[in-house]
Protein backbone atom coordinates (compact mmCIF):
# COMPACT_ATOMS: atom_id res chain seq x y z
CA UNK A 1 0.00 0.00 0.00
CA UNK A 2 2.06 3.02 -1.22
CA UNK A 3 1.94 6.47 0.42
CA UNK A 4 -0.11 9.22 -1.20
CA UNK A 5 1.45 12.11 -3.10
CA UNK A 6 4.16 12.78 -5.66
CA UNK A 7 7.29 12.17 -3.57
CA UNK A 8 5.89 10.80 -0.32
CA UNK A 9 9.40 10.07 0.94
CA UNK A 10 9.47 13.75 1.87
CA UNK A 11 6.90 12.95 4.52
CA UNK A 12 8.97 10.38 6.38
CA UNK A 13 10.77 11.11 9.65
CA UNK A 14 13.93 9.51 8.30
CA UNK A 15 14.03 11.92 5.34
CA UNK A 16 13.26 14.92 7.53
CA UNK A 17 15.98 14.09 10.03
CA UNK A 18 18.50 13.68 7.19
CA UNK A 19 18.57 17.43 6.64
CA UNK A 20 22.00 18.73 7.59
CA UNK A 21 21.35 22.48 7.61
CA UNK A 22 21.08 23.67 11.22
CA UNK A 23 21.04 27.47 11.36
CA UNK A 24 23.02 29.50 13.83
CA UNK A 25 20.96 30.89 16.68
CA UNK A 26 21.07 34.41 15.22
CA UNK A 27 18.93 33.48 12.18
CA UNK A 28 15.30 34.33 12.92
CA UNK A 29 13.43 34.51 9.61
CA UNK A 30 14.04 32.94 6.23
CA UNK A 31 12.17 34.23 3.18
CA UNK A 32 12.15 32.45 -0.17
CA UNK A 33 10.99 34.29 -3.29
CA UNK A 34 10.60 32.07 -6.32
CA UNK A 35 8.53 31.68 -9.47
CA UNK A 36 6.26 28.83 -10.42
CA UNK A 37 7.39 28.89 -14.07
CA UNK A 38 10.67 29.49 -15.86
CA UNK A 39 14.07 27.83 -16.12
CA UNK A 40 15.79 30.29 -13.77
CA UNK A 41 13.63 29.32 -10.81
CA UNK A 42 13.92 25.58 -11.39
CA UNK A 43 16.53 25.09 -8.66
CA UNK A 44 14.56 27.28 -6.26
CA UNK A 45 11.39 25.28 -6.91
CA UNK A 46 13.20 22.00 -6.22
CA UNK A 47 14.72 23.55 -3.10
CA UNK A 48 11.27 24.52 -1.80
CA UNK A 49 9.80 21.14 -2.68
CA UNK A 50 12.55 18.91 -1.26
CA UNK A 51 14.72 20.84 1.18
CA UNK A 52 12.46 23.29 3.00
CA UNK A 53 10.74 20.50 5.04
CA UNK A 54 14.15 19.24 6.15
CA UNK A 55 15.30 22.71 7.14
CA UNK A 56 12.12 23.53 9.05
CA UNK A 57 12.28 20.18 10.84
CA UNK A 58 15.79 20.87 12.05
CA UNK A 59 15.08 24.53 12.89
CA UNK A 60 11.58 24.65 14.36
CA UNK A 61 12.00 28.20 15.69
CA UNK A 62 13.00 29.83 12.42
CA UNK A 63 10.06 31.42 10.61
CA UNK A 64 10.07 30.38 6.94
CA UNK A 65 7.93 32.34 4.48
CA UNK A 66 7.45 31.51 0.82
CA UNK A 67 6.54 34.13 -1.78
CA UNK A 68 5.54 33.08 -5.29
CA UNK A 69 5.70 35.17 -8.47
CA UNK A 70 6.46 38.47 -6.81
CA UNK A 71 9.74 39.29 -8.55
CA UNK A 72 11.27 38.01 -11.78
CA UNK A 73 14.43 36.77 -10.09
CA UNK A 74 14.43 34.08 -7.40
CA UNK A 75 16.28 34.76 -4.15
CA UNK A 76 16.50 33.84 -0.49
CA UNK A 77 16.63 36.39 2.30
CA UNK A 78 17.64 35.79 5.90
CA UNK A 79 16.87 38.17 8.75
CA UNK A 80 19.35 37.90 11.60
CA UNK A 81 18.99 38.87 15.22
CA UNK A 82 21.23 41.94 14.99
CA UNK A 83 19.11 43.50 12.24
CA UNK A 84 21.35 42.27 9.44
CA UNK A 85 19.79 40.91 6.25
CA UNK A 86 21.50 38.37 4.02
CA UNK A 87 20.39 38.25 0.40
CA UNK A 88 21.18 35.07 -1.56
CA UNK A 89 20.60 35.04 -5.31
CA UNK A 90 19.59 31.55 -6.46
CA UNK A 91 19.06 32.14 -10.14
CA UNK A 92 20.38 29.24 -12.25
CA UNK A 93 21.46 27.21 -9.23
CA UNK A 94 20.45 23.64 -8.45
CA UNK A 95 18.81 22.89 -5.13
CA UNK A 96 21.91 21.04 -3.94
CA UNK A 97 24.08 24.09 -4.60
CA UNK A 98 21.62 26.29 -2.71
CA UNK A 99 21.67 24.05 0.38
CA UNK A 100 25.46 23.83 0.32
CA UNK A 101 25.73 27.60 0.07
CA UNK A 102 23.41 28.38 2.97
CA UNK A 103 25.01 25.65 5.06
CA UNK A 104 28.36 27.32 4.47
CA UNK A 105 27.24 30.88 5.25
CA UNK A 106 24.65 30.45 8.00
CA UNK A 107 24.75 26.85 9.17
CA UNK A 108 26.31 25.49 12.31
CA UNK A 109 29.55 23.69 11.58
CA UNK A 110 29.93 19.96 12.14
CA UNK A 111 32.19 20.48 15.18
CA UNK A 112 29.62 22.72 16.84
CA UNK A 113 26.85 20.17 16.25
CA UNK A 114 28.96 17.37 17.67
CA UNK A 115 29.86 19.49 20.69
CA UNK A 116 26.17 20.20 21.36
CA UNK A 117 25.40 16.49 20.99
CA UNK A 118 28.04 15.64 23.58
CA UNK A 119 26.72 18.29 25.97
CA UNK A 120 23.23 16.84 25.69
CA UNK A 121 24.57 13.30 26.30
CA UNK A 122 26.32 14.49 29.47
CA UNK A 123 23.02 15.54 31.02
CA UNK A 124 21.50 12.05 30.99
CA UNK A 125 23.15 9.11 32.76
CA UNK A 126 22.91 5.92 30.70
CA UNK A 127 23.23 3.54 33.68
CA UNK A 128 20.04 4.55 35.50
CA UNK A 129 16.60 2.97 35.18
CA UNK A 130 13.24 4.68 34.98
CA UNK A 131 10.52 6.04 32.63
CA UNK A 132 11.40 5.87 28.93
CA UNK A 133 11.27 9.66 28.65
CA UNK A 134 14.25 10.19 30.95
CA UNK A 135 16.18 6.90 30.97
CA UNK A 136 17.34 4.30 28.48
CA UNK A 137 15.82 1.26 30.18
CA UNK A 138 13.01 0.75 32.65
CA UNK A 139 13.98 -2.41 34.48
CA UNK A 140 16.93 -4.76 34.87
CA UNK A 141 14.84 -7.56 33.36
CA UNK A 142 15.14 -5.92 29.91
CA UNK A 143 18.88 -6.69 29.70
CA UNK A 144 20.02 -9.99 28.19
CA UNK A 145 21.69 -12.30 30.67
CA UNK A 146 19.78 -10.94 33.67
CA UNK A 147 16.86 -12.53 35.46
CA UNK A 148 13.85 -12.32 33.07
CA UNK A 149 10.71 -10.46 34.05
CA UNK A 150 8.52 -12.55 36.35
CA UNK A 151 5.49 -11.31 34.42
CA UNK A 152 6.71 -13.34 31.42
CA UNK A 153 8.57 -16.27 33.02
CA UNK A 154 7.80 -17.35 36.62
CA UNK A 155 10.75 -17.05 39.02
CA UNK A 156 12.31 -20.30 40.30
CA UNK A 157 11.09 -21.38 43.72
CA UNK A 158 14.31 -20.44 45.54
CA UNK A 159 13.96 -16.75 44.57
CA UNK A 160 10.35 -16.34 45.62
CA UNK A 161 9.71 -14.60 48.94
CA UNK A 162 6.96 -17.10 49.82
CA UNK A 163 9.39 -20.06 49.64
CA UNK A 164 12.20 -18.22 51.44
CA UNK A 165 9.85 -17.24 54.30
CA UNK A 166 8.58 -20.85 54.57
CA UNK A 167 12.19 -22.15 54.73
CA UNK A 168 13.07 -19.61 57.44
CA UNK A 169 10.01 -20.57 59.48
CA UNK A 170 10.84 -24.24 59.18
CA UNK A 171 14.44 -23.73 60.36
CA UNK B 1 -1.00 48.32 37.48
CA UNK B 2 1.18 46.43 35.00
CA UNK B 3 1.57 42.74 35.77
CA UNK B 4 5.17 41.68 35.10
CA UNK B 5 4.96 39.41 32.05
CA UNK B 6 7.59 37.23 30.43
CA UNK B 7 9.91 38.48 27.70
CA UNK B 8 8.50 38.67 24.20
CA UNK B 9 9.40 35.48 22.34
CA UNK B 10 9.38 36.52 18.68
CA UNK B 11 12.18 39.03 18.18
CA UNK B 12 11.94 39.52 14.42
CA UNK B 13 8.99 38.41 12.33
CA UNK B 14 7.83 38.91 8.75
CA UNK B 15 4.14 39.15 7.99
CA UNK B 16 1.45 40.60 5.79
CA UNK B 17 -0.59 43.62 6.85
CA UNK B 18 -4.27 42.80 7.03
CA UNK B 19 -5.69 45.86 8.74
CA UNK B 20 -4.84 49.50 9.28
CA UNK B 21 -8.07 50.78 10.77
CA UNK B 22 -6.42 51.42 14.16
CA UNK B 23 -4.57 54.65 14.69
CA UNK B 24 -0.79 54.19 14.41
CA UNK B 25 -1.20 50.41 14.66
CA UNK B 26 -1.08 47.77 11.96
CA UNK B 27 -2.64 44.34 12.22
CA UNK B 28 -0.14 41.85 10.78
CA UNK B 29 -0.73 38.20 9.95
CA UNK B 30 2.32 35.99 10.42
CA UNK B 31 2.44 32.45 9.03
CA UNK B 32 4.76 29.77 10.27
CA UNK B 33 5.19 26.22 8.96
CA UNK B 34 3.96 23.69 11.51
CA UNK B 35 4.39 19.93 11.13
CA UNK B 36 1.21 17.89 11.23
CA UNK B 37 2.10 14.93 13.51
CA UNK B 38 0.21 12.27 11.52
CA UNK B 39 0.69 13.41 7.90
CA UNK B 40 4.25 14.64 8.56
CA UNK B 41 3.61 17.55 6.24
CA UNK B 42 4.14 21.24 6.94
CA UNK B 43 1.14 23.53 6.88
CA UNK B 44 0.92 27.29 7.36
CA UNK B 45 -0.38 28.30 10.74
CA UNK B 46 -1.45 31.91 11.05
CA UNK B 47 -1.22 34.26 13.98
CA UNK B 48 -2.05 37.93 14.11
CA UNK B 49 0.22 40.46 15.74
CA UNK B 50 -0.34 44.15 16.33
CA UNK B 51 2.54 46.41 15.39
CA UNK B 52 3.18 50.05 16.21
CA UNK B 53 3.36 52.13 13.06
CA UNK B 54 3.87 55.77 14.08
CA UNK B 55 3.81 57.25 10.55
CA UNK B 56 0.84 55.12 9.42
CA UNK B 57 2.70 54.21 6.26
CA UNK B 58 1.35 50.65 5.96
CA UNK B 59 -1.34 49.73 3.47
CA UNK B 60 -3.32 46.51 3.57
CA UNK B 61 -1.32 43.89 1.66
CA UNK B 62 2.22 45.08 2.44
CA UNK B 63 4.81 42.55 3.53
CA UNK B 64 6.50 43.98 6.64
CA UNK B 65 9.31 43.13 9.01
CA UNK B 66 8.43 43.60 12.67
CA UNK B 67 10.84 44.02 15.55
CA UNK B 68 9.95 43.15 19.14
CA UNK B 69 9.78 46.14 21.46
CA UNK B 70 11.89 46.01 24.64
CA UNK B 71 8.69 46.21 26.70
CA UNK B 72 5.01 46.02 25.77
CA UNK B 73 3.54 49.22 24.43
CA UNK B 74 0.03 48.20 25.41
CA UNK B 75 -1.80 45.01 26.25
CA UNK B 76 -1.63 43.65 22.68
CA UNK B 77 1.01 45.73 20.91
CA UNK B 78 4.43 44.11 21.49
CA UNK B 79 6.11 44.84 18.16
CA UNK B 80 6.95 47.81 16.00
CA UNK B 81 7.38 48.24 12.29
CA UNK B 82 11.05 47.80 11.35
CA UNK B 83 10.77 48.04 7.58
CA UNK B 84 8.35 47.43 4.73
CA UNK B 85 9.88 44.56 2.75
CA UNK B 86 7.51 44.66 -0.23
CA UNK B 87 5.09 47.51 -0.76
CA UNK B 88 1.88 46.38 -2.43
CA UNK B 89 1.76 47.50 -6.06
CA UNK B 90 5.32 48.81 -5.86
CA UNK B 91 7.54 45.75 -5.46
CA UNK B 92 11.24 46.45 -5.95
CA UNK B 93 13.37 43.49 -6.97
CA UNK B 94 16.25 43.53 -4.45
CA UNK B 95 18.73 41.92 -6.83
CA UNK B 96 18.46 44.50 -9.61
CA UNK B 97 16.81 47.32 -7.68
CA UNK B 98 14.20 47.87 -10.38
CA UNK B 99 10.44 47.98 -9.92
CA UNK B 100 8.68 44.83 -11.04
CA UNK B 101 5.24 43.26 -11.10
CA UNK B 102 4.84 39.51 -10.99
CA UNK B 103 7.47 37.89 -13.19
CA UNK B 104 8.27 40.87 -15.39
CA UNK B 105 10.07 44.13 -14.87
CA UNK B 106 8.07 47.32 -15.24
CA UNK B 107 10.79 49.38 -16.86
CA UNK B 108 13.03 48.45 -19.73
CA UNK B 109 16.22 46.92 -18.36
CA UNK B 110 18.43 47.59 -21.40
CA UNK B 111 19.71 51.14 -21.78
CA UNK B 112 18.52 51.61 -25.39
CA UNK B 113 17.45 55.27 -25.07
CA UNK B 114 20.79 56.61 -23.84
CA UNK B 115 22.97 55.18 -26.60
CA UNK B 116 25.45 57.55 -28.26
CA UNK B 117 26.45 57.58 -31.98
CA UNK B 118 29.58 55.54 -31.29
CA UNK B 119 27.53 52.91 -29.43
CA UNK B 120 25.00 52.51 -32.26
CA UNK B 121 27.70 52.16 -34.95
CA UNK B 122 29.60 49.65 -32.80
CA UNK B 123 26.44 47.58 -32.24
CA UNK B 124 25.44 47.64 -35.92
CA UNK B 125 28.95 46.44 -36.87
CA UNK B 126 28.61 43.55 -34.46
CA UNK B 127 25.24 42.68 -35.97
CA UNK B 128 26.78 42.68 -39.48
CA UNK B 129 29.43 40.22 -38.33
CA UNK B 130 26.73 37.91 -36.99
CA UNK B 131 24.87 38.03 -40.30
CA UNK B 132 28.05 37.00 -42.17
CA UNK B 133 28.55 34.00 -39.88
CA UNK B 134 24.99 32.72 -40.41
CA UNK B 135 25.34 33.00 -44.25
CA UNK B 136 28.53 30.88 -44.16
CA UNK B 137 26.62 28.10 -42.48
Amino acid sequence: MPMKGRFPVRRTLQYLSQGDVVFKSSVKVMTVNYNTAGELSEGARKFVFFNIPQIQYKNPWVQIMLFRNMTPSPFLRFYLDNGEQVLVDVENKTNKEITEHIKKILGKSKEMLEKEERERKKLSHPATFGPKKYHLRECMCEIEGQVPCPAVVPLPKEMRGKYKAAMKNEA
Amino acid sequence: MSVPRGAIHAKWIVGKVIGTKMQKTAKVRVTRLVLDPYLLKFFNKRKTYFAHDPLQQCVVGDIVLLKALPERRSKHVKHELAEIVFKVGNVIDPITGKPCAGTRFLENLSDSENLTEADTTYLSEKLQELKVCSRDK
